[in-house]
């Protein structure tokens, strides 16, 4: 091959082979590369926060994420930030503070609300954020919480095995992956090629990639558009697309009946040790970066539904969270182990039904501790 | 690793900085060779021994033939190598069922035990280059390489290693002899090679391929339209994925100053299918044309030889493909077609008084059809989907209207591009707004978690 004199990039090919650019590429000049550059940068930056003038949030008092879309962290950030503005104490945790098995007029924000307190509550809960989840959430999506007041509940459940730490050696898809440390600290059961670790770890810097993710699950379901139209062929998707987060909630994610009701029998849980516990390391971690950030926290640990417990695994549940006591004792973080709710209040091991979430906010308003929390003293 | 992910965008991010700083000094091979490496052992680090063993096996079989002699023996060693490679790795398990069926249909009880292996990435496509380099040596059309390391760069360069094009040693191994000026301009082509690949496969091969695998995993639950158009979206998948991964193949090269070859020039404009095989994976087309066509004798001995040499071919391409009664009946439809069309062309109402459109028209249908073999599963789901397009009823096939919208405005751009009027698609705002639109639409609207390349299970 010869470049050929006075034509730049033009060549002679050796027998046989064509080198010619390309059939139907779309080719460009250095100046029509730095236009492209300068036009996509520009909308990677600015899409986001015209589209999230373009979507304003529901603003009621009892509002929170939607169920299907708990993986829609980019909204996440914006609840987050809109409490934060209004100055709401913000309940942050897994389901038991979303409320998996009531309606959004029936969890632990909805009726710390209706108590006579001049605080104003907003759930911050998430389906599936187990510890290790949830201290990514805060990490990656929540700075605009800063420097606020944090309720955060502690859920032991999540140490109750030690699939649930995330401990096993057998690869599982556990919820959230998005959110979990990708290369350190390994844990064993988490199974993504290195080259998804990589995207995930890359993708959750950039604001524009969890806006994009936003697009795709709230209008366009759980895949893309391309998806979408395999179940919407003759859909059209900008018709869809019109922004618009206001969503009528109907019946709970789950039917509101008691644990004995659903049929599940006492269980003997294998409780992990605190010391070698991963979800108790990233409770720890959650809290710290709270503080870090200037955000006054309070933990409210339990109530664990003991009643479904056999007597030793019960015994073990109660050395935890007293450790766990300990811990919040010992760095001066006000806490309130709320006492455990009549059986039938209780939908599975952790999950509270509306009843129980009435009794659960009496118990903390009836707090001292947290009455004081509220008052704006101590938690920092 | 794949082109279109973050991995592969860390990976160059190291390599190309390491590379442009090596240039023109002795490290540049050596780095080339780890990057290449690296690039291939991300599968799965035990296929680089077979790498190694194909470029050492091929280096010192033409340094035999270029020192002791016996030119013949040690060509017929290299094929012995490199096809036994591709056998073994590839045909194997077809090769040991196809002998179990035939033992039991003779009353035999036994049955010979199935290898088992794992089919290496790409394998179809080093061996192929390897080989052209060593039948090269051979006529005496290329030099034989003296460094080792240089060879081993032209076996296993990482831009083109796995789904090609099928790289000449005239071409490549000729490149990495000189040092290679990079321009402004070469940067530019590339980025533009890359980002339309990246287009080709991510926004428009990766979403047909959702309808396509719905219908052709159980072709017994849907009628003739939706049989049809599955056909004709795995016709369009196919080539925008492959397309696909060699602009990306292409661009990635032409950064680093590497001109590799043109693999696909508007295939489905083609209107004939002599024409469609000059479109359509041409470093392939070329390699058998160059390797196994013409050593056949080519056109230089009559009609009837030149027939049976085109038809052969044709079906060692099929079987090139894979290890499967559907890869050999295409390559069967194809030396068929081949064939029809070349005695019709030689008509002159054929040549002269038949419209283009309907030549194209005719060679598009044909190859579509065949498609359904290249796609189906086995022979049984192929004859099953062809039964049904002319025999089954007229329901609904619930085909996404965008992802036709996408296809037609394709076509039409390819229609564009080979017209008068091509301008218009040449203009600035319409470059740039295309551009524009890819990498919004791709960064937008498709899900992350990439999808891997048709070919690469060749």
């Amino acid at each position: 091959m010869t470049h050929v004199p006075g034509q730049p990039g033009a060549v002679h090919s050796p027998r046989g082979v064509d080198l010619r650019f390309g059939s139907n590429a779309v080719r460009l000049s250095s100046r029509q590369w730095i236009a492209v550059a300068l036009i996509v940068l520009v909308t990677f930056a600015l899409a986001p926060s015209v589209w999230q003038r373009a979507e304003p949030l529901p603003a009621g008092a009892d509002e929170r994420i939607p169920y299907d879309l708990s993986n829609d962290y980019w909204l996440f950030g914006r609840y987050a930030a809109q409490a934060g503005e209004r100055g709401d104490t913000l309940l942050v945790g897994d389901s038991v503070i979303w409320g998996e098995y009531v309606t959004k007029h029936e969890t632990l924000s909805h009726y710390l609300n209706a108590q006579p307190s001049a605080a104003r509550f907003a759930n911050l809960g998430a389906d599936g954020t187990h510890p290790v989840a949830l201290a990514g959430l805060i990490e990656y999506y929540g700075g605009d919480i800063a420097r606020r007041s944090v309720v955060l509940h502690c859920n032991l459940l999540w140490t109750a095995s030690k699939k649930h730490d995330l401990q096993t050696e057998k690869e599982f898809r556990f919820n959230h992956p998005q959110l979990v440390p990708q290369f350190v600290p390994r844990i064993p059961c988490y199974g993504e090629p290195y080259s998804r670790r990589l995207s995930i770890a890359i993708e959750r810097e950039i604001p524009f990639f969890a806006w994009a993710n936003h697009v795709r699950l709230a209008y366009f379901g759980k895949g893309d558009l391309p998806a979408w139209t395999m179940e919407h062929p003759y859909g059209d998707p900008l018709a869809a697309l019109r922004p618009n987060m206001d969503r009528p909630e109907g019946s709970p994610a789950h039917e509101p009946i008691s644990w004995t009701a659903r049929g599940i029998e006492k269980q003997s849980l294998a409780w992990v040790d605190l010391d070698t516990s991963l979800q108790w390391r990233y409770f720890r971690r959650t809290v710290e970066l709270l503080r870090a950030r200037g955000n006054r926290v309070f933990v409210v640990v339990g109530p664990f539904n003991e009643h479904m417990l056999e007597e030793k695994s019960r015994e073990t549940y109660g050395d935890r969270r007293r450790a766990v006591e300990a811990w919040l004792e010992g760095q001066g973080i006000p806490h309130f182990a709320p006492a455990l709710l009549p059986s039938e209040l209780y939908a599975d091991a952790s999950h509270p039904l509306a009843g129980g979430y009435a009794q659960l906010a009496q118990q903390l308003l009836a707090n001292e501790a947290f009455v004081r929390f509220l008052g704006g003293a101590a938690g920092r | 690793m794949l082109f279109h992910t973050w991995t592969f965008l860390v990976f160059f991010a190291i390599v190309y900085p390491v590379y442009r700083v090596s240039k023109g000094t002795r490290f540049e091979l050596w780095w080339l060779l780890a990057a290449s490496y690296v690039f291939y052992g991300w599968w799965n680090p035990l296929y680089l021994l077979i790498i190694v063993y194909g470029t050492l096996a091929d280096y010192f079989i033409v340094v035999g033939m270029d020192k002791v002699g016996h030119k013949k023996w040690w060509l017929a060693a290299s094929v012995v190598s490199n096809i036994g490679l591709l056998a073994f790795f590839k045909y194997a398990g077809f090769i040991t069922v196809n002998l179990n069926l035939v033992m039991a249909g003779m009353g035999l009880s036994y049955a010979i035990p199935s290898p088992g292996v794992l089919l290496p990435v790409g394998i179809s496509f080093f061996t192929f280059q390897s080989m052209s380099y060593i039948i090269d040596c051979y006529r005496g059309d290329v030099q034989r390489e003296r460094s080792l390391l240089r060879y081993a760069v032209y076996v296993s360069l990482f831009t083109q290693l796995v789904a090609g094009p099928i790289e000449r040693a005239s071409n490549l191994l000729q490149q990495l002899r000189h040092d290679r000026t990079i321009t402004r301009e070469d940067i530019t082509d590339g980025l533009s090679l890359f980002v339309v690949g990246f287009f080709k496969k991510v926004a428009l091969a990766d979403y047909l391929s959702l309808y396509v695998d719905k219908v052709y995993t159980a072709p017994g639950e849907h009628q003739a339209p939706a049989l049809l158009l599955a056909t004709f979206a795995f016709g369009w998948q196919i080539y925008f994925d492959f397309a696909g991964y060699t602009d990306m193949a292409r661009g990635i090269a032409r950064t680093m100053g590497f001109r590799l070859m043109l693999n696909f020039n508007n295939p489905y404009l083609a209107d004939g299918l002599g024409d469609f095989w000059s479109r359509w994976h041409i470093s392939l087309s070329s390699w058998f044309k160059d390797y196994v066509y013409i050593p056949l004798g080519g056109n230089r001995h009559g009609e009837f030889s030149t027939y049976r040499n085109m038809a052969l071919t044709m079906i060692l391409s099929g079987i090139w493909h894979g290890a499967n009664w559907t890869f050999l009946i295409w390559g069967v439809l194809h030396a068929g077609g081949r064939c029809l069309t070349r005695g019709l062309e030689q008509t002159p109402f054929y040549r002269d008084r038949v419209p283009r459109f309907a030549k194209q028209l005719f060679v598009f249908t044909f190859v579509m059809f065949t498609w359904i073999f290249f796609r189906a599963a086995n022979v049984g789901d192929a004859w099953l989907i062809i039964s049904r397009i002319f025999t089954g009823g007229l329901s609904d096939p619930m085909f996404p209207v965008v992802a036709l919208g996408l296809v037609m405005v394709l076509w039409v751009y390819q229609f564009m591009y080979e017209s008068k009027l091509r301008w218009m698609l040449e203009l600035t705002p319409v470059r740039v707004g295309m551009v524009v639109a890819a990498i919004v639409y791709m960064a937008v609207f498709t899900a992350p978690g990439a999808q891997s390349f048709i070919y690469f299970q060749f």
